[in-house]
């Protein structure tokens, strides 16, 4: 493995997001393929992160920064894996839902669903249960994800899941929910596919779904 | 028993032995956190937005109503046959709010941050940051709130509250932002910090002080609960800043207590449950001196998939400390009945037969079905009364039956405000 993937690879394990993203830079200016580099570097450092974390060795603050860092390196190497005709594991559509603004949760989710070769489009925070729909009947993704971190907030995702169904969408995708409030009995009562008690397993569940 | 000091005192002498009179719901908590009570305690519970449901209250007068807040959340805490008060508002949102954080307001939850447009992103915007005007946002509120709680509940916690300087941060700038600054820019960290104990929280506490004749403050701070941040963080950052405003707030007669629930163990995945950490945390936590006692808090954690022996020998082991642990309110939320009383029974078989157990619910989720707080309730008073039965699980905890909260309501003191809130 050339240096720069090296150095990479260890700036994202640990949360270097400056130096993630200038040794991206520099490997492809090393005539390195994308995708390459996705894998060989920027995936193996989420991955050795979410492996300390399992073993109890990085807590939440490491983990955050390797997922900024994670995502530092990807939006350099990013505009190149179009053209090189990258394939995806999977395309999910995630938001926090309305009247939550909370974010953080998602952002490790994110960044670790793309970690695993899933296109995520993020709609953001408060996000509408309409436009959770529309959005869905547009981009017709495989899994709808929809956060929340407010025990009030969270009665939200009742909507979206009967709105997937008076549309004739909920055939058309997998619903995935997690947040503090959430549990799989709550996922289970709402009529959810799938549970994320973290980021880890949300994308465990996420491989589990497209298999499904 | 009336007079506050003379309850106290009975709760002290109960817990010795010295049995005059009956506890009360009041003083219990006390009695149980210093020897033997009559019964464990089934402390009052931070149950806002729950409190708020329940009662039919809508959001928009509940946080900023200071009389229509506290009579709702004791009349639902007195409905559920709980041990005192924990009269908890969205205590988080206070000084952020005041100092012109973008918030957003719906018609059933709790103002809450808009961290996607930060209050502070730079050194610059921190720059522009004048003091706390105690005359701001909901500060009035809040003031208003502590004055009518020191006056009007029982319980453990009659302070004044304010937000702790980690989950302060995390309001104002966002929780990846705080850490990234604290690890890769510590001394514009360093500013945040010394901006939100002198310009923010100093300022909060002089105008609680000052209207409500108040001497003691507790700052909650569940954004750096473990492993929201490592032990090891907590102890750089957060407990000095904790000694620090309990120095300011010496030099002005008040007692400080920052980091309430700082580095509570809040891991979710049992896989990585390890008594190490978790005894890290015990200790990290009577670092803090929350209640001026040395106790083992297990508050807002997954505890109903603790090892109970774990907790026990710990106590044991560091001076026989009582026991404070909140049954998880996401489990009391989706459990059945029977699995609640379950829980309670091991906790009190394993951890309660010699006193020193105070059990509660930490945060009761909004949608709670009330029958399960019930449960959790009748189970602790039935189970828990001393002395305690040899075997447990020969002692019935039938299926409570309750009188619906609005019937309930009728002829109880907080009846009218809460009715007159519903009208629109």
């Amino acid at each position: 493995m050339s240096d720069a993937l090296t150095k990479l690879k260890q700036a994202v394990l640990e949360g270097d997001d400056a130096t993630a993203a200038a040794t991206a830079q520099q490997a492809l200016a090393e005539g390195l393929k994308g995708l390459d580099i996705v894998n060989s570097a920027i995936v193996p450092g989420i991955q050795a992160a979410g492996q300390l974390w399992k073993e109890n060795q990085y807590f939440l603050p490491d983990v955050v920064m390797s997922a900024e860092a994670f995502s530092a390196a990807m939006a350099v190497v990013q505009p190149t894996l179009t053209a090189e005709g990258a394939t995806h594991t999977g395309r999910v559509l995630i938001g926090t839902v309305a009247g939550d603004m909370h974010t953080l949760g998602k952002s490790i989710v994110i960044a670790m669903l793309q970690g695993a070769g899933f296109e995520v489009t993020d709609l953001g925070v408060d996000v509408p249960v309409r436009t959770f729909l529309d959005k869905t009947a547009e981009l017709k993704p495989d899994i709808l994800g929809a956060g929340c971190y407010m025990s009030t907030t969270m009665l939200s995702i009742k909507d979206i899941i009967a709105g997937l169904q008076e549309r004739g969408l909920r055939n058309q995708v997998k619903v995935m929910v997690g947040g503090v409030p959430t549990s799989q009995e709550f996922a289970d009562e709402v009529g959810a596919d799938a549970w994320g008690k973290d980021a880890l397993d949300a994308t465990a569940k996420a491989r589990q779904l497209m298999r499904r | 028993m009336a007079n506050a000091t003379l309850d106290l005192i009975q709760g002290l002498l109960w817990s010795k032995g010295l049995h005059i009179g009956q506890l009360n719901p009041g003083n219990r908590p006390m009695a149980a956190m210093m020897g033997v009570p009559d019964m464990v305690p089934f402390a009052g519970a931070q149950s806002h937005d729950h409190c708020m449901t329940v009662a039919r209250v809508p959001a928009r007068k509940f946080y900023w109503d200071a009389e229509l807040h506290i009579s709702t959340q004791m009349a639902v805490q007195r409905w559920y046959e709980m041990d005192g008060y924990t009269v908890i508002a969205d205590v988080y949102n206070w000084e952020t709010e005041a100092l012109g954080a973008r918030f957003i307001y719906s018609d059933n939850a709790m103002p809450t941050p808009d961290v996607s447009h930060p209050l502070i992103s730079s050194p610059a915007d921190l720059a522009r940051l004048k003091p706390l005007d105690p005359t701001k946002g909901r500060v009035p509120f809040a003031c208003e709130l502590a004055r009518l709680t020191a006056e009007r509940a029982s319980g453990l916690l009659k302070d004044g509250f304010f937000c702790s300087p980690f989950s302060m941060m995390c309001n104002m700038m966002g929780y990846a932002p705080a850490v990234h600054a604290m690890r890769r820019n510590p001394q514009f960290a360093k500013d945040v910090f010394a901006f939100m104990e002198e310009g923010a929280i100093l300022p909060f506490v002089r105008a609680q002080a000052e209207h409500g004749h108040l001497k003691s403050f507790t700052g909650p701070d569940a954004w750096a609960c473990f492993p929201n941040l490592s032990h090891a963080m907590i102890r750089e950052w957060e407990l000095p800043s904790a000694q620090r405003l309990k120095a300011l707030g010496k030099k002005n007669g008040w007692d400080i207590k920052a980091g309430s629930v700082a580095g509570d163990y809040c891991e979710e995945d049992p896989a990585k449950f390890d008594k190490k950490l978790m005894w890290d945390s015990f200790d990290l936590i009577n670092e803090f001196g929350l209640l001026g006692m040395k106790m083992v808090l297990g508050a807002m954690g997954r505890t109903q998939e603790w090892d109970p022996l774990w907790i026990k020998e710990y106590a044991d082991t560091h001076g026989h400390q009582p026991v404070f642990l909140g049954l998880n309110g996401r489990f009391i939320r989706d459990s059945k009945p029977e699995a609640i009383v379950a829980k309670v029974r091991q906790w009190i078989d394993v951890l309660g037969r010699n006193g020193k157990l105070v059990l509660n619910i930490a945060n009761i989720p909004a949608d709670t079905s009330p029958l399960n707080v019930f449960v959790a309730s009748r189970a602790v008073h039935t189970l828990g009364r001393y002395p305690i039965a040899r075997d447990l699980s020969q002692v019935d905890v039938p299926l409570p039956r309750f009188t619906p909260f609005d019937e309930w309501l009728k002829g109880q003191p907080e009846e009218e405000v809460i009715r007159r809130s519903r009208e629109k």
